[in-house]
């Protein structure tokens, strides 16, 4: 129920709303000397940022690996109840192995919205790239050219995490595509 | 103390902005934002994802690469490259809330061309393939035979994109333009002691609509179930 609500919540209220929650009203519900604590510390601005797109990526990682564990049949949470697995050795042999697999793509996908998202860092006056092109928009006036320059930069830093995303997905999780009832060797016949 | 005069009249700056007064502002703007870039972007987008099934690659290649630049860049960004962007084109300076109608038009027709294309490869080859036989044009293909079959199926993505679409527009705070979250923090500015009131009912006022609308969405889907084909 509580998981249902923070789900709920952090989805539907967009991730500038929560940064600019964390920053501005965050330290005045603290009691006094740690909200004053918070407001003299040079980079509060940081971790309102960090707390923002976290715990609201967190709602939708909560989703993924929800779907991923419904994605397995109950079958076999049955077969390992039967053949006398305990709890956790049914998480650990059986669930999680083949959740990885089902969930890392989306995950990625969340990897780089995530990456996209530390843009609206900016609206806290975090000192990242959108927040220095407008520094530098701002002494030059050549908007287009520093745009394009931190469009490129985030360009090729998602290229970057795709193709990692996808060479680890062929190493790790491609080969070993479970083939039920083919892996299971012959019995050796050679002691008869 | 909060006063129920004061309070409705900030839920009213949150609704429509100084609107009798100004320009159209609050929650208002937010979805007449959202619904303009989404027409725009079904339109653009079904073009794009055309042109990205294509068979001449001289008409693929360029939609894939504006998709995918389109794609891998914050919206933030592509919201500001318009903003310096349609002034040096055009000659004179443009709304604020023009170039932030263009850019988030822009943004939703990548995506949407993606949500099309997929459905569009849901096809089967052979159905087009038939069509072409019995003398149809591209352009009746597109109308006659792909879309009907597809709207269907694409109808409970295109509610979900619009819902994400809604909340990417309290980006455009950031360049200026007075919607929700902008008047929320001009309420909390202007009355600093109520603070906690202002961005709560920003929050509680995103969360009613994104809510209520990703019900509905769900609502679809399960309406839509028994068109699904396989």
């Amino acid at each position: 129920m509580i998981a249902q609500v923070y789900i709920e919540l952090f989805r539907n209220i967009p991730t500038l709303q929560w940064m600019l929650f964390f920053y501005f009203v965050f330290p005045e519900l603290l009691p006094g000397s740690i909200s004053s604590v918070l407001n003299n510390y040079k980079h509060y601005n940081f971790i309102a940022a960090v707390l923002g797109i976290a715990l609201s990526n967190a709602a939708y990682v909560a989703e993924i690996l929800r779907s991923g564990i419904e994605a397995i049949p109950v079958s076999q949470v049955e077969a390992a109840i039967s053949l006398g697995l305990s709890k956790f050795d049914r998480w650990r042999y059986i669930i999680l192995p083949q959740t990885v697999r089902i969930i890392f793509p989306p995950l990625m996908t969340r990897m780089i919205h995530n990456l996209k998202n530390t843009s609206l860092a900016l609206a806290v006056t975090v000192n990242e790239i959108t927040w220095t092109t407008q520094q530098i928009e701002s002494l030059t006036f050549r908007g287009i050219e520093v745009t394009t320059t931190a469009t490129l930069f985030f360009v090729i830093l998602n290229a970057i995490f795709a193709t990692l995303a996808n060479i680890v997905e062929r190493v790790c999780f491609k080969e070993r595509k479970l083939t039920p009832g083919k892996k299971c060797p012959e019995p050796s016949k050679s002691y008869v | 103390m909060y006063d129920l005069q004061s309070f409705l009249r900030m839920l009213r700056f949150m609704a429509v902005g100084p609107f009798p007064d100004g320009s159209l502002g609050g929650v208002a703007l937010n979805f007449s934002l959202a619904i303009i870039s989404m027409t725009v972007g079904f339109f653009l987008g079904l073009f794009i994802a055309l042109g990205r099934i294509s068979k001449r690659k001289l008409i693929s290649y360029p939609c894939m690469l504006f998709v995918e630049l389109i794609r891998a860049t914050p919206l933030l960004l592509i919201i500001f490259w318009f903003y310096f962007f349609i002034p040096n084109v055009l000659g004179r300076n443009v709304s604020i809330f023009f170039s932030a109608a263009v850019s988030i038009s822009v943004y939703s027709a990548a995506y949407q061309s993606e949500i099309f294309r997929g459905a569009f490869q849901s096809i089967s080859q052979g159905q087009v393939e038939a069509a072409l036989s019995t003398g149809l044009q591209y352009f009746h293909i597109v109308i006659f035979i792909l879309i009907p079959q597809t709207i269907k199926i694409m109808l409970p993505t295109f509610v979900s994109f619009f819902i994400s679409l809604f909340k990417d527009t309290s980006v455009t705070y950031i360049i200026g333009i007075i919607e929700l979250t902008q008047t929320g923090v001009i309420v909390s500015q202007r009355v600093p002691e109520r603070l906690l009131v202002a961005y709560a009912s920003v929050g509680i006022i995103y969360f009613v609509f994104c809510y209520f609308m990703s019900r509905y969405s769900i609502k679809i889907e399960k309406k839509m179930e028994k068109y699904k084909f396989k």
